[in-house]
């Protein structure tokens, strides 16, 4: 085994924080650029539309509108950068605001129905994942169909009447009530969107779960549990969107059997505008709590303004369009240079036309 | 200024009769050269290629040989219109091929026979043949099958692929897929094929049947090109020689002017040693038994398999692409269940195995497909080294400590000598001979006691397999047990102190110490020795 040739010399290997055009460089400036789009549209808004900014706690006030969609986001995110997709989210809110509400009603102490709510959901969750991967049947159809079974379950657990008129207690905490200007619903959100970066961006799980998404042969062959992983993240996500629904309940003062896609898409939306690859891997928490804010004040601001929800709707669609086409665009030239891209575009029509 | 020809390919073939076109079996094919000139390239900032150009002529086989990286793939790529060159030309026939794309390479009878083959699996060989040039029948939409099939026999014949038209394409070997790519070559009567490492997943009966196929090409007056990390290969069937390095050429040379030291240094700048067998600690006797596999069976890919390997030891297991070794090694690290047999590892059983559990009791095992199962191609090389050592990264509470984990891979991929512009660079942006160290890199990190490397040295190039063999010889010195499963029969006679032979799923012999040569291995491996 003796050959002329010197192992190659040892040179200094730069750490990683010096990458330099890695994936986790384009994550930090996608949402680098996420920041300056809240930051304009914020300014938008306070300078545009009177009653938005509010002396600062009106705008504080209006998280109240979408940290709940924010919650199934944070959730949908870690199922997503996992490589598969949870469309029970939805109507998972109904259920654990149903169930809670119900065994409220039935004379369980508040508290205590919130905790079996979750669990129940969690176990929902646990089911998702457990067919998907004993069965090995696609994500996009278990959740589809959980989607409709929990929406039924929850109608029909409310009995047509969803219960109503919680304990003070609660509505302050879960629903409308604020720590001096900041409402304690966007307080729950700031603890459980931290407790989930963490989760992804620094425990063995979140590196399974990442790993899983980027490639799940090689995490296979690598050691990583994946099933159990798998199973793991759409617990985490059952777990959330239930957190989801209890809020939701708490802000009306009214459970809703009825919350379905008006919570799941602009997740979804919400998630992947956050950098999240629709195809796993990629991504960071960090972006999907940033876009949880651009959607939310887009959505309010637009409210406030006195547009209608259609329009509101049709701008998020837009922004989603033009943000991933960018991104994706950005992410196969390995970098913010857009001008060179627009040079090369130049060149070849130009080279097309004298060619004619 | 110089201006391209302008507007769709539709010159050249304007006399072409269209029925004729579209089943050129009835057309002898027309020869011309085909020219790559002053080509560039470089990707994100990065040159590939600078100012290379080369010549196929008819009736030539061009071997284009170059290191991992020195960007051979990238310029047969550029000849067949997936990627554009950032200056240079192509001509063909003395046209100029502007803005070429894969379509209009096809059109001008240029075929690419990609690396690994780009079938698609559920639809049948005949079908596949014809995918983009499907006969149809006088009512517009309809698809004449029997022309389908009946032809599609013929072209089979032509390139030597005795298989039934219908068989779906999954259930062709590699071997069989890269003729039948060959066959899309002549179904569209291509003028060019090109060759991109076609070898590399081949065995040495199925590179044969490749090359007699090559030569006939050759002799019906097709210019080939033809990309191989094997001298030998490049030897055999170039007769003409460019190497590439660092993405320029170094040099181009008929047959006969050169010799194979030549090329080897051309190709890596440096003259290489004779590689010879060097007497290991691992030649001493006395050493304790640490894995044990007892009767293992998974009918019907294998059956009965027994062995054992004791410390310091590098053991080979040679069979044929199919014979069943990547399945044994894949049931013995738990990927896949068995229907009998035990495996024991240093004298406790492996019940229920898993990859996790053989991980943490000292058994690892190295893909033989690393881009499939073996790297996180976007993913940084530092959790890529780390990913088979998860459950035991250094934590505080539940959070991965980051400088810890990334000294670790640090360190680690300093004892294999990974080149790489930073621990945060993505996997994919280094060579194949970097990334096989990588790999090394990941399961030396896992402490094994015993290790199943499958085709350790699969698309790497040849000064990278030196480090590599230093790798696992060092690796054995230290007390791990090595198997090395390899298609490469040199390979394993130069590394290995015994050699199984499987063939057909059963263990059928076992070489020794000082008797393993290339020429023994290779009767067995056919099933010579029955």
């Amino acid at each position: 085994m003796t050959t002329a040739a010197a192992p190659p010399a040892r040179t200094h290997i730069p750490p990683q924080s010096d990458a330099r055009g890695g994936s986790r460089a384009r994550e930090r400036n996608w949402i680098l650029a996420l920041v300056v789009l809240l930051v304009a549209e914020i300014l938008y808004f306070s300078a545009t539309v009177t009653g938005f900014f509010g002396g600062g706690t009106g705008m504080l006030a209006l998280t109240e509108q979408f940290v709940d969609i924010g919650m199934l986001a944070l959730g949908l995110s870690v199922v997503i950068l996992a490589g598969e997709i949870d469309l029970s989210a939805g109507t998972m809110s109904s259920f654990s605001g149903i169930l809670m509400a119900v065994l409220w009603r039935d004379g369980i102490e508040i508290w205590l129905a919130v905790v079996i709510a979750l669990v129940a959901s969690t176990l929902v969750g646990a089911l998702n994942g457990l067919i998907i991967t004993i069965f090995r049947v696609d994500s996009l159809l278990v959740t589809l169909a959980m989607q409709f079974i929990l929406g039924s379950v929850a109608t029909a657990l409310s009995g047509g009447s969803p219960p109503y008129g919680f304990p003070s207690s609660f509505v302050t905490i879960a629903g409308t009530g604020s720590v001096g200007p900041i409402p304690y619903q966007l307080v729950v959100f700031g603890v459980f969107a931290f407790a989930i970066a963490l989760l992804v961006g620094r425990t063995r799980t979140g590196r399974s779960i990442a790993l899983i998404g980027f490639n799940r042969p090689a995490a296979r062959w690598s050691g990583i549990r994946v099933d159990r992983t798998i199973v793991g993240a759409f617990m985490i996500s059952a777990f959330m969107a239930g957190v989801g629904g209890i809020l939701v309940s708490g802000f009306y003062n009214a459970a809703r059997d009825d919350l379905g896609d008006s919570l799941l898409l602009p997740a979804i939306t919400i998630v992947v505008l956050g950098g999240v690859d629709i195809f796993g891997g990629k991504g960071r928490i960090a972006g999907v709590i940033v876009a949880t804010f651009v959607l939310g004040f887009l959505t309010e601001g637009m409210l406030v303004d006195g547009q209608s929800s259609l329009s509101a709707t049709m701008v998020t669609g837009m922004l989603l369009i033009v943000s991933l086409a960018l991104k994706i665009t950005v992410d196969r030239r390995g970098g913010f240079d857009v001008r060179a891209a627009l040079r090369q575009r130049v060149q070849r029509s130009a080279r097309t036309e004298g060619a004619q | 200024m110089e201006r391209g020809r302008s507007g769709p390919p539709a010159v050249t073939s304007a006399a072409v009769d269209p029925e004729a076109e579209r089943h050129p079996s009835t057309l002898a094919p027309a020869s011309a050269r085909y020219a790559a000139l002053h080509v560039s390239k470089a990707f994100n900032g990065a040159p590939v290629l600078r100012d290379v150009s080369i010549l196929l002529e008819p009736g030539q086989v061009h071997a284009l040989v170059g290191e991992n990286g020195a960007g051979k793939s990238t310029l047969f790529k550029i000849m067949s219109g997936m990627y554009q060159p950032d200056t240079g030309e192509l001509v063909l026939g003395g046209e100029r091929l502007t803005d070429l794309t894969p379509r209009m390479a096809l059109h001008e009878g240029i075929y690419l026979v990609p690396q690994e083959p780009t079938l698609m699996q559920h639809l049948s060989a005949a079908e596949n043949l014809y995918v983009g040039a499907l006969p149809r029948r006088r009512v517009p939409g309809l698809v004449d099958w029997a022309r389908v099939r009946g032809e599609a026999a013929t072209f089979f014949g032509r390139v030597g692929l005795d298989i039934d038209v219908q068989t779906p394409a999954r259930l062709l070997s590699i071997a069989q897929q890269q003729l039948l790519e060959c066959a899309r070559a002549l179904v569209h009567n291509c003028r060019v094929i090109l060759f991109d490492e076609p070898t590399s997943p081949l065995t040495s009966h199925e590179t044969e049947i490749l090359f007699r196929l090559m030569d006939a090409l050759r002799d019906d007056g097709l210019a080939l090109g033809f990309i191989s990390h094997r001298l030998d290969e490049i030897i055999e069937v170039g007769d003409r020689v460019t190497v590439l390095r660092d993405g320029a050429m170094v040099t181009t040379a008929e047959r006969g002017d050169y010799s194979r030291n030549d090329i080897v240094t051309a190709m890596i700048g440096r003259p290489i040693g004779v590689r010879t067998r060097v007497r290991r600690s691992s030649d001493v006797t006395d050493r304790s038994e640490v894995l044990k596999v007892e009767r293992l069976s998974a009918a019907p890919v294998f059956e009965d398999v027994s062995f054992t390997l004791t410390e310091h030891e590098v053991a080979g297991l040679a069979g044929l692409v199919g014979s069943g070794r990547t399945e044994i090694a894949e049931t013995i690290f738990g990927l896949r269940r068995a229907d009998a047999g035990e495996v024991w590892l240093e004298g406790a059983p492996l019940l229920h195995r898993s990859p996790r559990e053989c991980i943490d009791a000292g058994l690892i095992y190295l893909p033989e497909d690393r881009a499939r199962n073996g790297i996180f191609a976007e993913v940084d090389v530092a959790r890529n080294v780390t990913a088979g050592i998860i459950p035991h990264l250094p934590r505080t509470w539940h959070l991965i400590r980051a400088k810890r984990e990334e000294s670790l891979a640090r360190e680690v991929i300093g004892r294999t000598s990974v080149r790489t512009r930073s621990l945060g660079a993505a996997i994919n942006t280094l060579s194949g001979g970097n990334q096989q160290r990588a790999m090394f890199s990941r399961w030396i990190l896992a402490e094994p006691k015993v290790a199943i490397f499958d085709e350790p040295t699969r698309g790497v190039d040849v000064g990278a397999k030196d480090d590599i063999y230093d790798i696992i010889s060092d690796l054995a010195t230290s007390g791990l047990a090595c198997l090395i499963i390899s298609s490469d029969l040199e390979e394993l006679a130069l590394i290995c102190d015994r050699v199984l032979v499987i063939y057909e799923g059963r263990i059928v012999g076992e070489v020794g110490h000082g008797e393993v040569t290339t020429a023994r291995l290779g009767e067995l491996v056919v099933g010579g020795a029955q």
